[in-house]
């Protein structure tokens, strides 16, 4: 059963790894063409008068456009290999078109994959052998998933993402709180490992479907870890190392482009303290860039994508605010540890 | 021993070569030949050669997501573990090699 899950996992982030790129050359491009035309008119973005805006838009929402075959197709190949692609690409471009978004993709690929291993099973004879994986598994596969996703499974999923996102957009108050507070808390845990990108392709899968307020809160998270445990070092010198203070300063240039992994070194020579610390700060970042509306068209975070954001003060004052909380609360925590040592040797060995 | 080694992370651009670098510590420390490939966002990087491949007693597989060009290592001692593992315990992965 674990094996399993972690198989399935595997095939998820497969995929995931090849269609995060096409979100970032699209997210940055759509929205840089529409600063390009900003003020935004009741109307949206009005590019009538901006061709080369229009250029813009148009290749960034290309890249969106396929980012769903991407990801559907790259799960359906780390499940079925090369047999697998088509089924994959033509399943994940089918959930485009009936608007299934990235649920419908993922399911597609997953599908795609299970169905084209299960036709390979099936006993040929061997002059029929070496066109399997050229004709036969690519037509009956697609032909399958084709039928599911356009007759069968395809509308449901629709309906579920238009309603998913529709409350997402309309999220305020309390359960907007609890879901940044959920997503800043995912983002620091392990700092880019597995639980970390469930929670940024949730916001960058969002961006794609036209909320950018997801990723806003992961942005603001994404960086807290390294810049927090960066400024630590600087406040209290005395109580860090230092080889410490010399990854401090590596965290804070690794902060500043909105990479967590810069929290590493911390977190894994004292994570019950660190990684409490530093989830603490993320979710004080998330949840204010959230409260206040803070987007981020861009699968990526940090100050670095502060050109883009939507609301950038906002976004400012959540990464301020973030940092400070995770410096201050890791060196109290630290120092507290010192004065009682036995206590804090105690708390550990559990 | 000689060992070859694949690293391969989700976004591919930390994680991966964390991973190598903390392998190929540990292999120097336990006098372990490796040579490791990493496959980032820019693709493959430091590519196994045929002869680098059917040269090693075993083969380490640090991943969290499908490796490319898996069917080169199936006739070879084969240790697969997350990436996580090779960032925190290289040594005892690379024990699990025997």
């Amino acid at each position: 059963m674990k094996e399993s899950l972690q198989k399935l996992r595997q095939h998820l982030l497969t995929g995931v790894s090849y269609a995060i790129p096409f979100i970032a050359c699209g997210g940055i491009m759509i929205a840089v063409s529409i600063t390009m035309v900003s003020p935004i008119g009741p109307k949206g973005p009005d590019f009538t008068n901006a061709p080369w805006a229009r250029l813009l838009n148009d290749i960034g929402t290309t890249g969106f456009a396929l980012m769903l075959p991407v990801l559907a197709g790259y799960i359906s190949y780390s499940i079925a290999g090369k047999p697998g692609l088509v089924a994959g690409f033509i399943g994940g471009f089918l959930s485009g078109s009936v608007k299934a978004g990235f649920l419908g993709a993922i399911l597609a690929g997953l599908l795609a994959g299970w169905i084209v291993n299960l036709i390979k099973k099936i006993p040929v004879s061997r002059y029929l052998k070496p066109i399997m994986p050229i004709l036969i598994i690519p037509i009956f596969s697609s032909l399958i998933i084709g039928v599911i996703m356009l007759k069968v499974l395809g509308v449901p999923i629709a309906h579920f993402m238009t309603s998913a996102s529709a409350m997402l957009q309309s999220m305020s108050g309390g359960n907007a709180v609890l879901l940044a507070m959920l997503l800043g808390a995912m983002i620091a845990f392990d700092m880019g490992g597995p639980v970390n990108k469930v929670a940024f392709f949730f916001g960058a899968a969002m961006i794609a479907e036209g909320n950018l307020r997801i990723m806003g809160a992961c942005a603001a998270a994404i960086c807290t870890p390294p810049l927090g445990m960066g400024l630590a070092t600087l406040l209290r010198k005395r109580i860090w190392s230092d080889e410490e203070h010399e990854a401090g300063l590596a965290a804070l240039a690794m902060g500043m482009i909105g990479i967590t992994e810069g929290a590493i070194p911390f977190a894994a020579s004292d994570p019950l303290r660190v990684i409490p610390c530093i989830m603490l700060g993320s979710m004080v970042a998330s949840t204010i860039a959230m409260l206040f509306g803070v987007g981020d068209p861009a699968p990526h975070g940090g100050p670095i994508v502060l050109p883009i954001a939507v609301h950038r003060l906002a976004y400012v004052v959540a990464i301020v605010i973030g940092t400070i909380v995770t410096a201050v609360s890791i060196n109290m925590v630290k120092s507290f540890g010192r004065r009682k040592p036995d206590a804090s040797a105690a708390g550990e060995s559990r | 021993m000689k060992v070859v080694a694949v690293t391969a992370c989700t976004t591919g651009i930390a994680h991966t070569y964390m991973a190598a670098e903390q392998l190929e510590r540990a292999a120097k420390e336990l006098g372990h030949q490796i040579k490791i490939e990493t496959q980032g966002a820019m693709g493959i990087e430091n590519e196994l050669s045929d002869s680098d491949i059917s040269g090693a007693q075993g083969a380490i597989i640090a991943a969290d997501i499908e490796i490319e060009r898996r069917e080169r290592f199936e006739n070879l001692k084969k240790v697969e573990v997350p990436l996580q593992e090779a960032i925190k315990h290289p040594k005892e992965v690379l024990a699990r090699l025997g």
